[in-house]
C-alpha cells in the first residue's frame, strides 16, 4: 500500500524540473533559444551563463547582430559571455517573467576596405588598405519583461503546475537595451551600441503530445522586431537603422525525461543603415538553421549546447555560432522541501 | 410443502410462464428472456449515482429506476473467486477457486477445490443455458483457467472475446500484470488472438464484440445469455485520451469530504440508514485536509481517472442498451449489474514490482514504469488510486478488495427486466450472494440443474434463486436462519441475519474472531464479542460447518500474514480527534441502542 508521504516528496521533485528547463531569454541579439518561454512557478529563479563563439565572413555590408554593426567585407570572430537572471512571477494575475542580461566579451575583425564607403572609414584608415580592430569589455545590458496573454494560467503554487497542461500559448515580451557598454567612437568595432535599443516580441508555442517529462514536444515561433535609437557618434557621424524584423522558430522534442533537442530557425530581415541621413548598403537578410541539445543534470542544473549557421538569405554571408550554456534554477519552497526530505 | 411454499412455487411458475409469453410470441420460437450479465471489475459500492456516488452514471442510474437495487449483495473479496461462484452457483472452495490460482498456499496445492481454475466438479450456467437452447456470449475478463479445456469456449460460451488472465493494460500493448505471462492472452471464439487492433480499449472493444455477437446470433429465434465481464475500473487506471480530464480537479478536496458527501447522498437515497455506524477512515491514512494542496491534486488525479473509467463503462453499457432497443430485445432482457469485489485499495504495483532485481520489477520497467502526473491514465502507465479512495468507493464500509470485511465483499446490484417488480425501489432486506446468480438464471430459463454433466457428476448448487424475490413474492431468498460463509487468504467470515463474525490478520483484524451487528454497525467498527459471547459462539459453530461442508483449507501462507510489519497497529479513528472544526462526530444511535440491551 502506498505511503502518503511519497507524493509529497514527488511533488517537490516533479515541480522543479519544469522550472529548471526554462532558459533565460535573449541575452545578445541571437535567438532566445528553444523553450525560452516555457513557464515556471511564480518565484522560480533562473540564472544562466552562456558562452558564444561567433564567426562572420562577409563580402558585403551586413550586421553581425543588431548590437554590433560590422563592416562590409569583414571577417570577424567574437567570444561573448552572457550572464542572465530571470525570475518568474505573476503580473496582473498573468504568468510573467522579468529578465536581466549582462553581456561581455571580445570581438576581433579584419576589414578589406576596397569596397568600403568612405563614411565607414575610421579616422586614419586609407581606402583600399586592410585593417583590423578589436573590442572587449561589457556590452550593453538589457532587461526584458514577458507576460503571457493566452493559454497559461497563473502558476502560483505547486498544484497550479500539476494542473498545467498547455496546448498553445501566446506571450508579449518587451526588451530594452541600455547603452552602458564599452564604446569607442573612434572605432567601428564596439561591444556597446551607444544608443538605446529594444525589441517587441510575441512568443507563440504549441505543445504536442503529453505534457510530461520525456514526452513533450513543441513548436515555438517568436516573431519580433528590433528597434534602434540613433547613434550620434558613429566614428563622428550619425548612424540610424531601420527596424530589424526577426522570426525565430524551434521544433523541440524530449528524447528522455532529462534530455531534449531542438531544430532551430532564425530569420532576420531589415536593418537598413543610414549615415548622416543617407542610405548605406541594403537591407539585411539572414536565415540561420541550427540544432540545440539540452540535458538536465540535476533537478536544478541544466546544460545546453547549440550550433547554427546561415543557410539562406544573403548569399555573400557566412556565419556560424556555437553556444554552451549552464542554467541553474531554484525555488525557495522546493529547496526547503528537499531540505526536509533529506533530514 | 407448506402452504406458503406452495404459494411461492406457484408465483415462480407464473413468472416463468410470463417470461415465456413476453411479446406474445409463440413458445416454439423460444421467447424465454435474454440475460445480460454485466460485471464491473473492482468497482466500489457507492460509485454509481444510484448508490450515492458523484460519478456520472446516467445509464446505470436509469437501469436502477427501471429495476431494483439491492443493498446486501455479497461477492468474494477477489475477482476469480467471485467468478467461479457466479458461473457455478456453488462455493468457491468447491468450484476450484478455494484460493486465487496465483496465490495458492503450499498446503492447498493439489487439494480438491484448490485447482486455481474453475474445476470440472461444476457445470457453468453458460453450458447449461447453451444446452437448453440459448446463445451464450462472453466478453472481457475470464480469469478461470488458461488451458484449452478451461477457457470460455470450453466452458459453455459459443462466442467469446476474452482476456484469460486477471488484468493488465486496457490498450493494445496487452501487458499483463504478472511477469510470468508478459502479454495478456486473449481468445476469440476459443482461438488465441494474435494481435489487438491499434485503437483497442478494453471497455469499448468488449462492447463492440457484445453488440456484434448479439447481432450475428439473432434471427434464429433463440434467446441469448451475454456475460459482459468488463475489466474496468480494475487497475491500471487507464482511459482514452479524450476522457483523461473528464473529472479534472473534481477530487482535489480529498477523500474525506467526498466520502462525507457520498454518505449523505446514500442516506438520502435510502442505501444507508441514518443513525448507523459507518466505517472509520482507516487508521493508517491521513486526513485529506492535512495534505498539501499539490498532494491532493496528485492523489485526486487518480480518482479522476477511476471516475472516468466508471463513466466510460456506463456510456458503453448504454450502447448495448441502445442496440437492444433498436432490435426490439431490450424489453425481453433481464439485465443484472454488479461488481466482482470491493474496490481495490491494495498496492498491486508494489506487490508486482516492488523489489528491484526481480522479474516483476523488470516487467514493470519494460511495460508500465511511467508514473508522472500528466502521463498516468495513458498507455504505459499503471496508476492505482490507493486505499483512501478505495474506502470512498466502498462507503460506508470498512476495508476493501482482498478482505472479508464488508468493504471487500459488498457490491452494488441492479436487476431489471421482464418480471422484475418494484421499479426504482431499493431492497434493504434481502441478503444475496453471488452464488445465487446461476440458480436464478436457470430458473428464469426453465432449466433444471443436473446431477451429471457430460458424463461426470457435478456438485449441487448452494446459491438460492431470486425469482420469488424478483416477482415481489418474497423480500429475500434467505430466512433469518440462513447464513453465508467467506474465506480467502485466511481471512474468514460468517454472516447470519444482522450478525457477522470475521477473522482478519493483524492489523486489519485481531487474529481472532470479532463480532459485529451490521444493522447497527455496517462499518464494522465495534466488536461486540464481549457483549454477545453466545452469538459469537453460534456463528463460530457455523464457521466450522462451513469448513466441513466446503472443504476449506486455511492456507499456511497468506499475502496478509506479514501485514502487521507493514502497517501500524489499528486504532479506532474518530471524526472528532484530532479535532477539526466543522467535522462533528456522528452519534451512532442504533449501536447505542444495541449496547443498551
Amino acid at each position: 500500500m502506498k505511503k502518503v508521504n511519497g507524493p509529497a516528496r514527488f511533488l517537490a521533485l516533479v515541480a522543479f524540473p519544469v522550472a529548471v528547463s526554462l532558459i533565460c531569454g535573449p541575452a545578445i541579439a541571437q535567438d532566445d533559444g528553444a523553450r525560452a518561454y516555457w513557464k515556471g512557478r511564480a518565484g522560480t529563479n533562473v540564472v544562466s551563463f552562456q558562452y558564444l563563439n561567433m564567426h562572420l565572413d562577409a563580402s558585403d555590408a551586413l550586421q553581425f547582430d543588431p548590437a554590433h554593426y560590422i563592416y562590409p567585407s569583414a571577417d570577424a570572430d567574437a567570444d561573448i559571455f552572457i550572464a542572465n537572471y530571470a525570475r518568474h512571477m505573476t503580473l496582473f494575475n498573468r504568468p510573467a517573467s522579468l529578465m536581466v542580461n549582462v553581456v561581455g566579451g571580445s570581438v576581433e575583425a579584419d576589414f578589406d576596405t576596397s569596397l568600403t564607403p568612405p563614411e565607414f572609414l575610421p579616422p586614419g584608415v586609407v581606402p583600399g588598405v586592410s585593417f583590423s580592430q578589436s573590442a572587449s569589455g561589457y556590452a550593453d545590458p538589457s532587461v526584458q519583461l514577458d507576460v503571457n496573454l493566452l493559454g497559461t494560467p497563473p502558476l502560483k503554487a505547486g498544484f497550479d503546475l500539476l494542473n498545467y497542461e498547455p496546448t498553445w500559448t501566446l506571450d508579449a515580451a518587451v526588451m530594452l537595451g541600455v547603452p552602458l557598454g564599452e564604446y569607442d567612437s573612434s572605432k567601428v568595432v564596439n561591444l556597446g551600441l551607444n544608443r538605446f535599443f529594444g525589441r517587441i516580441a510575441f512568443p507563440f508555442k504549441y505543445h504536442f503530445g503529453v505534457f510530461a517529462p520525456g514526452y513533450m514536444s513543441s513548436l515555438e515561433v517568436v516573431p519580433s522586431v528590433w528597434l534602434f535609437a540613433e547613434n550620434d557618434n558613429f566614428v563622428g557621424q550619425k548612424l540610424e537603422n531601420d527596424p530589424l524584423w526577426q522570426l525565430e522558430a524551434h521544433w523541440t522534442h524530449d528524447f528522455t525525461r532529462h534530455f531534449f533537442g531542438s531544430i532551430d530557425l532564425l530569420y532576420r530581415n531589415g536593418f537598413q543603415s543610414e549615415i548622416n541621413g543617407v542610405d548605406v548598403g541594403s537591407d539585411l537578410e539572414i536565415g540561420d538553421v541550427g540544432v540545440t541539445l539540452n540535458f538536465q543534470v540535476t533537478d536544478n542544473l541544466t546544460l545546453r549546447t547549440s550550433f547554427s549557421s546561415n543557410v539562406f538569405g544573403d548569399s555573400n554571408i557566412d556565419t556560424s555560432m556555437v553556444r554552451l550554456q549552464v542554467v541553474y534554477a531554484w525555488h525557495k519552497a522546493m529547496q526547503n522541501m528537499k531540505k526536509l526530505g533529506n533530514e | 410443502m407448506s402452504k406458503s411454499e406452495n404459494v411461492a412455487h406457484t408465483q415462480s411458475l407464473l413468472l416463468v410462464t410470463f417470461l415465456l409469453m413476453v411479446n406474445g410470441l409463440a413458445l416454439a420460437q423460444d421467447d424465454r428472456p435474454n440475460f445480460l450479465l454485466i460485471v464491473a471489475d473492482d468497482m466500489g459500492y457507492s460509485d454509481l449515482g444510484s448508490y450515492g456516488g458523484e460519478i456520472n452514471t446516467p445509464v446505470l442510474d436509469d437501469l436502477a429506476q427501471q429495476g431494483m437495487r439491492y443493498t446486501d449483495f455479497y461477492v468474494s473479496p477477489t475477482c476469480s473467486v467471485t467468478r467461479s461462484m457466479l458461473l457455478s452457483g456453488t462455493d468457491n472452495h468447491v468450484a476450484g477457486l478455494g484460493n486465487m490460482g496465483e496465490l495458492l498456499a503450499p498446503n492447498q496445492v493439489g487439494q480438491p477445490g484448490y485447482e486455481g481454475v474453475l474445476n470440472k466438479r461444476v457445470a457453468t450456467v453458460a453450458s447449461l443455458l447453451r444446452d437448453s437452447g440459448y446463445h451464450t456470449y462472453m466478453v472481457g475478463k475470464w480469469h478461470l483457467g488458461l488451458q484449452p479445456d478451461q477457457i470460455p469456449h470450453a466452458r459453455g460460451f459459443e462466442r467469446d472475446f476474452s482476456l484469460l488472465v486477471g488484468g493488465g493494460s486496457h490498450f493494445d500493448d496487452q501487458w499483463n500484470v504478472e511477469w510470468q505471462i508478459p502479454r495478456g492472452p486473449y481468445t476469440e471464439d476459443g482461438r488465441p488472438v494474435a494481435k489487438l487492433p491499434k485503437d483497442f480499449y478494453s471497455t469499448k472493444n468488449y462492447t463492440d464484440k457484445t453488440i456484434q455477437f448479439i447481432g450475428e446470433g439473432r434471427g434464429d429465434g433463440k434467446p441469448f445469455f451475454a456475460y459482459m465481464a468488463f475489466t474496468a475500473p480494475h487497475g491500471p487506471l487507464q482511459v482514452p485520451d479524450d476522457w483523461l480530464r473528464r473529472y479534472k480537479n473534481q477530487y482535489d478536496e480529498g477523500w474525506d469530504v467526498i466520502r462525507i458527501r457520498r454518505l449523505a447522498r446514500m442516506q438520502e437515497l435510502g442505501i444507508v440508514e441514518e443513525g448507523v455506524s459507518t466505517a472509520e477512515r482507516l487508521w493508517f491514512l491521513p486526513r485529506a485536509s492535512m495534505l498539501a494542496p499539490g498532494v491532493r491534486v496528485m492523489l485526486g488525479r487518480k480518482m479522476e481517472l477511476y471516475a472516468s473509467m466508471v463513466e466510460y463503462m456506463d456510456d458503453q453499457i448504454g450502447r448495448v442498451f441502445d442496440y437492444l432497443k433498436q432490435i426490439g430485445e431490450y424489453d425481453n432482457t433481464v439485465v443484472i449489474f454488479f461488481s466482482d469485489n470491493g474496490a481495490e485499495g491494495n498496492d498491486l504495483v508494489g506487490m508486482l514490482a516492488g523489489r528491484p532485481g526481480t522479474m516483476g520489477y523488470l516487467h514493470a520497467a519494460n511495460n508500465f514504469a511511467e508514473a508522472s502526473h500528466n502521463f498516468i491514465g495513458r498507455k504505459g502507465s499503471f496508476a492505482e488510486y490507493g486505499p483512501a479512495w478505495a474506502q470512498v468507493s466502498m462507503a460506508p464500509f470498512r476495508l476493501f478488495k482482498g478482505f472479508v470485511a464488508e468493504g471487500g465483499t459488498r457490491s452494488p446490484l441492479i436487476v431489471s427486466g421482464p418480471g422484475v417488480q418494484g421499479a426504482g425501489g431499493i431492497n434493504t432486506n434481502a441478503i444475496l450472494h453471488i452464488m445465487d446468480l446461476t440458480p436464478t438464471l436457470l430458473e428464469l430459463a426453465g432449466v433444471e440443474h443436473p446431477a451429471t454433466f457430460q458424463g461426470r457428476d457435478i456438485v449441487p448448487m448452494q446459491g438460492k434463486s431470486w425469482v420469488q424475490m424478483l416477482t415481489g413474492a418474497a423480500q429475500s431468498p434467505r430466512s433469518s436462519d440462513d447464513w453465508l460463509g467467506f474465506e480467502l487468504f485466511g481471512n474468514r467470515a460468517i454472516r447470519q441475519g444482522d450478525w457477522k463474525i470475521s477473522w482478519h490478520y493483524r492489523p486489519f483484524g485481531t487474529w481472532d474472531w470479532q463480532l459485529f451487528n451490521l444493522d447497527a454497525d455496517p462499518g464494522e467498527q465495534y466488536d461486540l464479542s464481549e457483549k454477545f459471547p453466545k452469538k459469537r459462539a453460534e456463528l463460530m459453530a457455523l464457521w466450522d460447518e462451513y469448513v466441513e461442508m466446503n472443504g476449506v483449507i486455511i492456507g499456511n501462507r497468506s499475502p496478509y500474514e506479514q501485514a502487521r510489519k507493514s502497517f501500524p497497529e489499528a486504532v479506532l479513528d474518530s471524526d472528532s480527534y484530532p479535532p477539526v472544526r466543522g467535522l462533528e462526530a456522528i452519534p451512532h444511535k442504533k449501536l447505542i441502542e444495541l449496547l443498551s440491551q
